[in-house]
């Protein structure tokens, strides 16, 4: 008897492992009172995405029982989370898809059980938008970033008139780009240059290639672009910080940022490491994606709608013509640098 | 502590009650696992949420049936979650839906969704037919030979899906059709029943025919217990394990094209890493990567416990993270009790 005793001390350290963290789980308790939100995150070590999931586990807090899932960057993953939360009576489902084509067959889930949806994040299409009544969307417009980025160039470029090195009143620029075909590294390439120039500066293009998102390729291009024109670039322009970071430390290594040998970088993410660099003056300036205001928006929305209320009630946040909202990006630079280190707590 | 569990455990198959209990150790894993889940969470007992988990254990019942028939063969498949990728992708990029916006083949008439899942099943069978080739005459080691395989099939896939007119997007907007034939379900007045589910019963059946009631089945056991005696004893070792190894490539590809019309849409990513979960139940269900020992019930059982952990273990809010602790634990108890019988046999 006692060698059965033992088997099932092996077996009850896996279950209570299983119990005992189950009751560190979701922010706010199993109140029953509270209404369920099911939520999933299509990749829980998703860096930005962790941000926002604190941020909708911060606003919960006290409101409503979230159930929390981690899609594992699997769409299968999220289906089955999807029919286990309508299974265990959510009122309403907060969802960032793994794969943007799969709206539909959570949809058609939420039909069936009359849930209102939320996406986030990932905009799902608009004929998917369209096809019930209950879905609602929460991300931003991808070309924004990169028209908030031309801004900060054009805006810091005027207040330095001393960047144009040889001039001729044209930005020659360098660019960074993201992987070829992903929507925001399109977006943020093509938008960020076209608004410069639409606010009346010359530009001519030194270079143009893609980066990754990398900021080991990002130090590599720069390394190659600083040999072959050296003071001839005037700025650098990166899809994203990583390689805005990368660029950072090739002109590092050649020479810049010493004395008055300057070379203004842009990026647009506003990692902490940016912000380090942007303090210190060597960054020029990044685009803030707000998390806490995505996270904020999609938990306000998935509250309303469970609670049976329009999904704007007592927000001040506004549909567009695709059902909508959208939370704008923030240009951060040494003068508001506090706006992006307030999103990070 | 652990020592002092082994030291018992060593006495433990004297008695014939407890020699039974060990045999059938996973089965109290399972039982175990649901007391936990429902002494938590009461509200667990439902029709729905046993039916979820018989729904979502489906596909990876045919992919484990599909390995564990190779394994039981003393082999093993690594190339099974990209070959259920390919599946899924090729099945999707033919059954897109007429009206859709982004057709990878625009111009493609409206196909009998068998003819896809046909194609599919010839694709991976014929992908599956070389690794039996290269396991069984060249001798090299399935591990290898399928780890090969695994990265040709991506790279396979990724070819086909990365290409005009659109890139590599994501393969949506499915044919309502397919997206029926895996989402739907019979409705027997009120009790539902998932398609999913009936079309892995019948696997399993067809399966549990084949390995206990045919020579194929005497001869994979054979060649896994020990190759040399089924040679003397007159089996085609080569002609069988080509056999094992097609016969899994059929089982992924009408999975995969279930996967990606249970999905609704297909990537090159789609499947993923199924390989290790499908044989990881394979495992924990008592088949010895040594080869000749397994059942059917046992593979079933394995890919149950996985979904009843992956289900039960969120839906008591356990945290995500947590769950891959439990996960990996239960696969290490679990095949440590199981080595514990064969160490015996031996």
């Amino acid at each position: 008897m006692k060698k059965v005793l033992a088997l099932l001390l092996a077996f009850s350290l896996v279950f209570s492992l299983a119990a005992c963290s189950s009751k560190t789980e979701t922010s706010s308790g199993s109140d029953s009172e509270l209404p369920k939100i099911g939520v999933t995150i299509y990749k829980f070590d998703d860096n930005f995405m962790s941000f926002v999931r604190r941020a909708i586990e911060t606003k919960a807090q006290g409101k409503a029982e979230l159930i929390l899932n981690d899609s594992q960057n699997n769409q299968a993953t999220q289906n089955e989370q999807v029919d286990m939360m309508i299974a265990k009576g959510v009122k309403a489902l907060a969802i960032n898809l793994v794969d943007p084509q799969a709206a539909p067959t959570i949809i058609s889930k939420a039909k069936q059980a009359d849930l209102p949806v939320i996406f986030f994040n990932k905009e799902p299409s608009e004929e998917a938008m369209a096809s019930y009544d209950k879905v609602w969307y929460v991300g931003t417009t991808s070309s924004e970033s990169g028209v908030i980025q031309g801004k900060l160039i054009a805006d810091a470029w005027k207040e330095h008139p001393e960047w144009d090195k040889n001039g001729d009143g044209k930005i020659q620029y360098v660019l960074l780009k993201g992987e070829p075909g992903h929507p925001d590294a399109e977006a943020r390439t093509k938008y960020s240059v076209e608004t410069v120039v639409a606010e009346g500066i010359e530009v001519e293009q030194l270079e143009l290639q893609t980066g990754m998102w990398d900021t080991v390729k990002g130090k590599e291009l720069m390394d190659a672009w600083l040999s072959k024109h050296g003071d001839a670039i005037e700025f650098v322009i990166a899809n994203n910080d990583a390689m805005a970071l990368g660029a950072l430390q090739s002109l590092k290594a050649n020479g810049y940022f010493e004395g008055d040998k300057f070379m203004p970088v842009v990026g647009v993410d506003a990692i902490p490491d940016a912000l380090e660099q942007i303090k210190d003056g060597l960054m020029v300036g990044t685009v803030l994606n707000d998390a806490k205001n995505q996270g904020g928006a999609t938990f306000d929305l998935a509250f309303n709608v469970a609670n049976g209320k329009d999904p704007l009630a007592g927000t001040e946040w506004k549909l567009d013509d695709k059902k909508a909202v959208r939370v704008p990006y923030i240009a951060i630079t040494q003068d508001n640098i506090e706006v992006a280190e307030e999103a990070y707590k | 502590m652990f020592s002092s569990i082994s030291e018992k455990m060593k006495d433990l198959n004297k008695k014939d009650v407890l020699t039974w209990m060990m045999n059938n150790a996973i089965f109290f894993v399972l039982i175990g696992l649901l007391i936990v889940i429902i002494s938590v969470s009461p509200d667990f007992v439902s029709m729905r949420n046993f039916r979820n988990i018989l729904a979502q254990a489906s596909t990876r019942v045919i992919f484990a049936l599909g390995v564990g028939s190779i394994i039981v063969a003393k082999g093993t498949d690594l190339s099974l979650g990209r070959q259920v990728g390919l599946a899924a992708v090729i099945s999707a990029s033919l059954l897109q839906a007429p009206d859709y916006a982004y057709r990878m083949y625009p111009d493609l008439p409206q196909l009998p969704i068998i003819l896809p899942i046909l194609i599919v099943m010839i694709v991976t069978g014929f992908f599956s037919f070389i690794n039996g080739f290269i396991v069984s005459k060249f001798k090299v080691d399935p591990f290898i030979a399928t780890l090969g395989m695994m990265i040709i099939v991506y790279g396979v896939n990724s070819i086909y899906f990365d290409r005009p007119p659109y890139g590599a997007q994501p393969i949506g907007g499915l044919d309502p059709r397919f997206t029926k034939f895996a989402q739907g379900f019979i409705d027997l007045g009120g009790f539902k029943i998932p398609y999913l589910v009936i079309y892995a019963t019948i696997i399993t059946i067809f399966m549990w025919i084949l390995w206990n009631k045919t020579k194929f089945g005497k001869n994979i056991f054979a060649i896994g217990g020990n190759e040399e005696a089924a040679i003397v004893s007159g089996v085609n070792v080569v002609k069988y394990l080509l056999m094992v190894y097609t016969l899994a490539g059929f089982l992924y590809g009408f999975g995969g094209s279930l996967e990606a019309a249970r999905i609704g849409s297909a990537t090159n990513n789609t499947g993923n890493m199924y390989e290790l979960d499908a044989i990881a139940a394979c495992i924990v269900g008592g088949l010895s990567f040594s080869g000749g020992v397994g059942s059917i019930a046992g593979i079933v059982t394995g890919v149950l416990i996985f979904q009843v952990i992956a289900y039960g273990l969120s839906f008591i809010g356990v945290n995500p993270y947590m769950q891959f602790i439990v996960k990996g634990l239960i696969i290490i108890i679990a095949v440590a009790i199981d080595s514990r019988k064969h160490i015996k046999k031996k």
